[in-house]
């Protein structure tokens, strides 16, 4: 177990600059998620971190040594790949203990620590088999195997669970979470799921264009978004945003809304974002905005109301119960005063 | 109706097409079991216990050179594979993997070798053995074959590793794997499929050549089973058993050890590995 | 480093000391002389003089040149279309018995040249009358003559035998070149109401082209790099009067020498380096002529 803590880093493909200036501090134990659209530089940043990469400048510590010039078997981590990686000539237990051989660990240690670890991951049935007699699910717990006998400082996860279908990626996002409490190892894991985002970190870093947008929980990722893109990534369907005018301290949207601002330049454009669930809606004339249906999608308990304001606006809100209005229906909405969120010019949180 | 008429006229014609392509042949073996008679009188029947007759064989196989043919064939395919195969590997493994300066420079240099058939060379390769003392050694042909093959392995091998995800490899190094091991221990066995392909390429023309063999190893005791079957009918040209025998003594191993393999030959060869 | 040396070393040196320098050596044995005691002399592109203005050697060049040419042509017209279309039967959709045909087309691909050039001497010879009574057998018995043995028919059948040995290698490139042509293609071609013949040349013969250009180039190489079958059929002097020599032969005899010659090391390295220029050109034209135009696509 160890910190981690990458100062200034910076990656670069001949001109094509895929990291620019990362810097970020690991605590021991922490589970960090690194989330962000396909491009972002997540994935290659895992890479720099597990050595299987060079970096073009900057510097990654682990624990309290500078790990740059080490290579990925010395640097104490342990990584799980999207496609599992295992050996398709090595059976299971093969598989864990391929590079616990060449660390030189005596025969014993080898076999109390695939014990263990199969014990853990319920594997102990499995150990003869070759990979290709398993299952996904089988698969995936293996590597997991492979990553913990080495008891590494940091475990590193590449989107270990999107080869999975839908239900086993519930179910085996459950174990992640309850092997990290059982380890309590740092753990970095990349994805660009959101909803495995939310629910495995204690942190979770947004990622765009080789930047960090935002670090932070969960939580404060969803409530506190520092910007338009953070705000647009996280949440599900992505939060509304309307564009307003900022005047004597108050941003007016077109279709009437209107929020205090504190600050801000005086006529400057500004947005203001409202997530779908945080509207109240009712009845025609019940509430300040009108609206009609254009759209219904029914999830069972919530539907999401695809809806036109009379300021020609499209935006989204959550209907709770079963009786949901059906297309074309005139309705009216409400935000909520404390999750409306203010974005300046620049797309910063106000 | 329509659709059956022309199933009908595919499989005629493509029925027609494998008989002209193994009826030679099969004539050949066919006649070699009959009595001289039977060859010039009725050269299309099967044998039959009339006319049945392996005098042709006796006289082949009694040949005591033939065994050595055999096993001079044998071992120079077999080593020569071999190498092409391991070295031919490696070098499809440094190339595809590490990115060095001049790794492009290199490729090309290794790729002239598919175009350029190495026969042209003869000369100074000749000159060369005679140099080295290796003229009628089987260790002259071996080295030959494999600068030989190799090109054409390497090519294909390249396309194979290309196609080993990278995770694999990067799994190893994260688990501290030496580079030397992750290539013997992860790669190597899973080139296996591959052989199939690098065989038809490399390894037949091997084992049917005639030039190399004439130039390099004439020598009675290190002529392989396509120059002795050569000479052996030069000898015997107008004996028309022994012709017969001999040429199929030539066919029936290769025609065995084809159709026992054929499945993975073709499959290995329609895999894409040329695209 | 030490690495890369060891991954490359044994087949770099193996490659360049039997391969790549024997070629470049031959190259320039190609520029000396021997007088009578085997020295050596240089005498700079002399014997490429000779080789195209001699007399001597002038007209055996021109006459293997022309008809390696042919033997290409052959190959080009018979051998690359037969290749083709059976590629494209085999490939079609439902058809049974797919790997018996596969595999017995390609069996005379797996033999060698050798036993295959005795063979078919015999089938061919009026000796043993086989091919007469095959005619025989259709009426056409008048139609036999001993091809192999008369001078305008003797390059030609030597041609198609060579063909029906190799045309497994053009058909097993193109069957895997559309295997690779994804179903759904065709799929869409057959709803759109095309039949399999207008699919096979505006579908899928598009886009194998690359593959096409490949086995011609191949073929090229192959056929002027040739020597075993005529060698086994006619032996080094290629009868009758020369003509089925081809370049490979005329190389052999001119190195080797014969009963009409002394070997000559020097002219043998002459005609070595003429092949390989020949062989280079062809090769330029392929890629930069033809392959540059021929789109590749990736499913």
């Amino acid at each position: 177990m160890a910190k981690l803590s990458l100062h200034q880093l910076s990656k670069s493909y001949g001109s094509a600059e895929i990291l620019k200036d990362i810097s970020l501090d690991i605590k021991n134990g922490e589970f960090v998620v690194l989330v962000g659209p396909s491009g972002c530089g997540k994935s290659t940043l895992l890479r720099l971190i597990a050595g299987l990469d060079p970096v073009t400048s900057g510097s990654i510590s682990i624990g309290d040594r500078i790990v740059n010039d080490l290579e990925p078997a010395q640097r104490k981590i342990a990584m799980v790949f999207q496609t599992y990686a295992l050996y398709p000539h090595k059976n299971v237990r093969e598989n864990m203990t391929f590079g616990l051989k060449y660390a030189g660990l005596p025969a014993e240690e080898i076999s109390r620590r695939v014990d263990e670890a199969s014990r853990m991951l319920q594997l102990q049935d499995l150990l003869t088999r070759k990979p290709k007699d398993l299952s996904g699910g089988q698969r995936q717990r293996v590597a997991i195997g492979r990553a913990i006998v080495r008891e590494p400082d940091v475990f590193l996860f590449d989107e270990p669970l999107s080869n999975l279908d839908a239900s086993l990626r519930v179910s085996t996002r459950v174990e992640l979470s309850r092997l990290h409490t059982l380890l309590k190892s740092t753990m970095i894991y990349v994805t660009h799921d959101q909803i495995e985002a939310m629910t495995l970190a204690d942190r979770i870093v947004v990622m765009n264009k080789g930047r960090i947008e935002q670090t932070g929980t969960p939580l404060e990722l969803y409530y506190q978004p520092a910007n338009l893109f953070v705000a647009g990534f996280i949440g599900s369907p992505k939060m509304n945003q309307f564009s307003a005018i900022l005047r004597n301290a108050t941003a007016a949207t077109g279709f009437g809304l209107s929020v205090p601002v504190k600050g801000g330049d005086e006529g400057s454009a500004v947005t203001i974002g409202i997530r779908p669930e945080h509207f109240v809606v009712g009845r025609e004339g019940e509430h300040p905005h009108a609206a009609r249906v254009e759209l219904v999608e029914r999830l069972g308990e919530i539907s999401h109301l695809h809806m036109k304001l009379n300021s020609g606006e499209l935006m989204i809100a959550e209907w709770r119960g079963r009786d949901a209005p059906s297309i074309g229906d005139s309705l009216s909405l409400a935000a909520e005063t404390s999750n409306i969120h203010l974005f300046d010019a620049k797309g910063v949180r106000i | 109706m329509q659709l059956k008429w022309r199933v009908g006229l595919i499989h005629s014609f493509l029925i027609a097409y494998s008989l002209i392509a193994v009826l030679p042949i099969l004539l050949v073996v066919m006649n070699s079991f009959k009595i001289r008679k039977a060859i010039f009188g009725t050269p299309l029947a099967l044998p039959s216990a009339e006319t049945f007759s392996l005098v042709g064989y006796v006289k082949v196989l009694g040949n005591a050179n033939i065994g050595i043919y055999f096993f001079n064939s044998l071992s120079v395919t077999l080593i020569s594979m071999a190498t092409v195969l391991l070295f031919g590997a490696m070098a499809a493994w440094a190339l595809a993997e590490y990115r060095f300066k001049g790794s492009n420079l290199l490729a090309l240099f290794l790729s002239i070798g598919i175009m350029v058939p190495i026969r042209l060379g003869s000369i100074s390769i000749l000159h060369m053995m005679v140099d080295l003392n290796l003229v009628n050694t089987r260790l002259a042909l071996i080295l030959v074959y494999t600068a030989q093959g190799l090109p054409m392995a390497i090519f294909i091998l390249s396309e194979f590793i290309s196609q080993i995800p990278r995770d694999l490899r990067d799994a190893a190094r994260c688990d501290g794997v030496p580079e030397i091991a992750i290539f013997f221990q992860v790669i190597a066995p899973l080139l296996r499929p591959a052989i199939a392909t690098v065989a038809v390429f490399t390894i037949v023309p091997i084992w049917n050549d005639l030039w190399f063999p004439l130039l390099l190893a004439p020598g009675n005791d290190t002529q392989t089973i396509t120059l002795g079957i050569q000479q052996f009918i030069g000898q015997y040209i107008t004996d028309w058993n022994s012709v017969l025998a001999a040429l199929s003594v030539a066919i029936i191993p290769v025609l065995v050890i084809y159709l026992i393999f054929s499945r993975q030959l073709i499959s290995g060869l329609t895999a894409g590995a040329v695209k | 480093m030490l690495l890369l040396f060891f991954f490359l070393g044994p087949a770099v040196i193996v490659y360049s000391i039997f391969s790549v320098y024997p070629l470049i050596a031959t190259m320039s044995l190609s520029t000396f002389t021997s007088d009578s005691s085997g020295a050596l002399h240089f005498v700079g592109l002399e014997n490429y003089r000779l080789l195209l203005m001699d007399k001597d050697w002038r007209e055996p060049f021109w006459n293997a040149f022309l008809n390696n040419i042919w033997f290409f042509i052959i190959h080009m017209a018979v051998q690359n279309p037969i290749g083709i279309a059976i590629a494209g039967l085999l490939s079609l959709p439902h058809l049974k018995f797919r790997g018996t045909y596969r595999t017995l087309i390609f069996t005379p691909t797996m033999l060698s040249v050798v036993i295959i050039g005795f063979s078919w001497n015999l089938i061919l010879s009026p000796l043993w009358g086989i091919s007469e009574g095959f005619l025989k057998f259709f009426g056409l018995g008048a139609f036999f003559q001993p091809w192999l043995g008369l001078e305008s028919s003797a390059l030609i059948t030597i041609g198609l035998i060579s063909v029906w040995q190799f045309v497994g290698i053009p058909l097993m490139l193109i069957y895997a070149a559309l295997l690779n042509v994804p179903s759904e293609l065709v799929d869409a071609a057959r709803i759109d109401g095309l039949s399999h013949m207008r699919i096979f040349f505006s579908v899928k013969l598009p886009l194998i082209a690359p593959t096409i250009g490949l086995v011609s180039i191949l073929t090229f190489v192959g056929n002027f790099n040739a020597f075993d079958l005529v060698y086994s059929i006619k032996g080094a002097l290629a009868g009758p009067n020369f003509s089925t020599d081809l370049l490979g032969t005329f190389f052999y005899r001119t190195f080797f020498g014969n009963q009409l010659q002394l070997g000559s090391p020097t002219m043998g390295a002459t005609i070595a380096t003429a092949m390989f220029l020949i062989i280079l050109i062809g090769v330029c034209i392929y890629l930069y002529g033809i392959q540059r135009r021929l789109e590749r696509h990736s499913f």
